[in-house]
């Protein structure tokens, strides 16, 4: 039973497409990143999934039932834009926020201190939001949306603007909730994360899907033809009749191999033309490559 | 349910702890007292304390006039007496006219009265003021000729001083039965200031606190666990709930203070200042005229984006409420005239204006009624539009939107 399953979503606001046919599910227990250049869709899609806006035509489930406020409470929410009530306290805040999605005040209050201690925010847990730098502030809508404890945690780009000790303690935060069994959608266009972190993906651009599946399905579908490689001396390995493509950063060569040719050939070749060789990677495409292979580098953003 | 009680919660708690909400508990009805009480108090018990000179051929008349001018009831002027020369009346107007256009002169105006041609006519006043726009002097010094003409005349017909005296005495009018009027007028005219006040205040502040949500964003939050209306029911009722907490400590305060012996010395009869009545319909109205204004204010502030766009827009809430400000003088004179009866029966008026007449008069009980079946029907349609515009209103960011745009939305949600 997919905990998310967007089913032919399509969204117009006037004339202008925000979304148009999106269809994809997420597994229970996973990752999964949704991803796309700024104006692709991303925070349109969330929004629909969240009952915030209602699509033109096609139905949307959560939990495996078609969706109904009800079902609300077991998501946490954060959005792009960070919203916090400036003049509140950070401890008032939470209470209010975890007690507007259902839980006491006693719960709400012994939770947001367990979180705060967690994200190293706790001496200023009695300051009005307002006196607070952005990165906490940050922490603190990002603990607000974690009080009820819910099954499906949506994020619309949560490390953007973060510095990057921050952006790590997040990240290992969502990985920790994971191997909990939550489930958790971020947006981001950020790919090394969505690498690193995802089990698997859906990749919009101009409003329409791209990509979709588990990253080791994506992946598997573009061979493994790409070669990093430092070296010195000699660059004449470079016209090798293995290589398609190749881009030498005096020294850093990123090549692009014909489908089905031998590396070892190349490396060989390297050696004996005399080039001293201190890496060679045989890689699989990045996210970036595959993106940018599949929308052929028109990305307007 | 629970959500609305939330949002209400947290918007009274919230206002109810800040300084401002504090200040304006106890400035507001302190500046209106002055005001109201104040400016009653400088018209009635003010004498006019210009420096006058008359010029004039008749010495008995200016004294006469000068007697009245310095110890008459309603002024306490220094009068100076200049009879002109017979030689050079030029001479003495240049003078006069020196010492009113100078720096150092002393003289408010002169008053200069001219001999009567034939015997048995009044003479004629001509009166040269240093400021153009003494109103207060002129008038004073008409009374007070008026008045000593009238003795002269009396006396021509050979009446005797204690005579005229007598008739010419102040009247008393015993109002003890309703009241004292000008105090009475002065509660009336006190409540109504408070009332404009606090719905314009509370109304507007409605307008903001959906502004404040708008610029920090929080709304996206709040509407992935919540309706907009209940977020737009939770924010009415918690910000009216602000203004009856602050009409409470009013209400409470005036019943503390008027049951005094120190108000009764001051007010100067038995009755109380405002009565139960009074405070019972001012909270009454308070409560539908809130409606009222803060469900047009949650309009305007969904389709705005900041401050300076609210007070741009802010004359839908300013020109209803100008309006009644208007109509007061209209009412006070015929609280039960068929204008006061149809303004005070207008929904956007009735909370200012019903409740004014009220203060005043014996209002009949349907009329009353009638007000608040309007008001609320009032409230019901606007509240319907309100709350569509404030559906899409506060997802929407950036560009303000056009009317046509906004009509759109009704259709949409």
């Amino acid at each position: 039973m997919p905990i998310v399953e967007l089913h032919h979503v399509r969204k117009a606001y006037d004339t202008k497409i925000a979304v148009a046919d999106l269809s994809f599910s997420i597994e229970p227990g996973s990752m999964f990143g949704l991803l796309g250049p700024n104006g692709s869709g991303k925070t349109s899609s969330i929004r629909m999934m969240i009952g915030i806006t209602v699509p033109d035509s096609g139905t949307v489930s959560l939990f495996g039932q078609p969706f109904q406020r009800s079902l609300l409470h077991r998501i946490g929410y954060l959005p792009e834009e960070r919203g916090l009530y400036k003049k509140m306290k950070v401890m008032d805040q939470l209470i209010f926020f975890g007690q507007l999605r259902g839980i006491d005040a006693a719960t709400a209050g012994k939770r947001a201190h367990a979180w705060c201690e967690k994200l190293g925010i706790s001496q200023s847990i009695h300051k009005k939001t307002e006196e607070l730098s952005k990165g906490m502030q940050q922490k603190i809508q990002f603990i607000s949306t974690l009080l009820h404890e819910p099954e499906l945690i949506i994020m619309d780009e949560p490390f953007s603007g973060l510095d990057p000790v921050n952006a790590t303690l997040l990240q290992d935060t969502l990985v920790d909730l994971r191997q909990q069994g939550r489930t958790i959608l971020f947006s981001t266009h950020r790919m090394d994360q969505v690498e690193k972190l995802c089990d698997s993906i859906c990749l919009i651009h101009n409003s329409h899907l791209v990509l979709s599946g588990s990253m080791r399905d994506i992946k598997s579908r573009y061979p493994v033809n790409h070669v990093r490689m430092n070296f010195t001396g000699n660059d004449s390995f470079l016209q090798h009749p293995a290589i398609a493509a190749a881009k030498n950063y005096s020294g850093h060569a990123e090549i692009t191999l014909h489908n089905g040719a031998d590396a070892q050939l190349l490396l060989a070749a390297a050696v004996q033309s005399g080039a001293c060789i201190t890496r060679f990677e045989l890689m699989e495409p990045t996210l970036e490559d595959i993106f940018i292979e599949v929308v052929g580098g028109k990305v307007d953003a | 349910m629970h959500n609305i009680w939330l949002i209400a919660k947290r918007e009274y708690l919230e206002r109810i702890r800040t300084k401002a909400f504090l200040i304006a508990t106890i400035l507001i009805p302190l500046f209106m007292g002055v005001f109201v009480f104040g400016s009653g108090y400088l018209s009635s018990r003010t004498k006019s304390s210009a420096h006058i000179a008359i010029v004039s051929s008749d010495a008995t008349f200016a004294a006469d006039l000068k007697q009245e001018l310095q110890t008459g009831k309603s002024s306490g002027m220094t009068v100076d007496l200049i009879h002109p020369s017979a030689s050079g009346s030029d001479a003495t107007r240049a003078s006069l006219d020196t010492n009113l256009h100078g720096k150092s002169g002393d003289l408010t105006g002169y008053l200069w009265v001219t001999a009567p041609t034939q015997a048995g006519a009044r003479p004629t006043f001509s009166y040269v003021p240093r400021s153009a726009g003494d109103i207060t002097t002129e008038d004073t010094l008409s009374t007070a000729i008026k008045n000593v003409l009238t003795r002269e005349g009396l006396t021509h017909q050979g009446m005797g001083a204690s005579d005229i005296d007598a008739l010419m005495a102040p009247v008393a009018i015993d109002t003890s039965k309703t009241g004292d009027s000008r105090a009475a007028f002065g509660a009336a005219y006190l409540l109504f200031f408070l009332m404009y006040m606090v719905i314009m205040l509370y109304g507007m502040n409605t307008a903001r606190s959906i502004i404040e949500e708008k610029t920090s964003r929080v709304f996206e939050v709040m509407l992935s666990t919540i309706k907009p209306d209940e977020m737009l029911a939770g924010k009415i009722l918690g910000v009216g709930a602000v203004g009856l907490t602050q009409i409470g400590v009013w209400m409470l305060a005036a019943a503390v203070l008027g049951s005094t012996s120190l108000a009764t010395g001051l007010i100067g009869s038995g009755h109380a200042f405002i009565s139960s009545v009074q405070i019972f319909f001012f909270v009454a109205y308070f409560i539908f005229g809130f409606l009222v204004y803060s469900s047009i204010a949650a309009a305007l502030g969904a389709v705005t984006n900041s401050e300076q766009e609210l007070q741009q827009l802010n004359m839908f809430l300013v020109v209803p409420l100008a309006f009644c400000f208007l109509m007061i003088f209209v009412i006070v004179k015929a609280p039960n005239s068929t204008l006061a009866q149809i303004v005070s029966l207008i929904p956007f008026c009735s909370p200012l204006l019903m409740n004014f007449r009220i203060s005043l008069t014996t209002v009949p009980p349907w009329q009353i009624g009638l007000s608040f079946v309007l008001m609320s029907l009032t409230i019901l349609a606007i509240l319907w539009v309100a709350s569509r515009i404030y559906r899409v209103g506060i997802l929407m960011y950036g560009k303000k939107p056009s009317l046509p745009e906004i009509l759109r939305w009704l259709k949409y949600s």
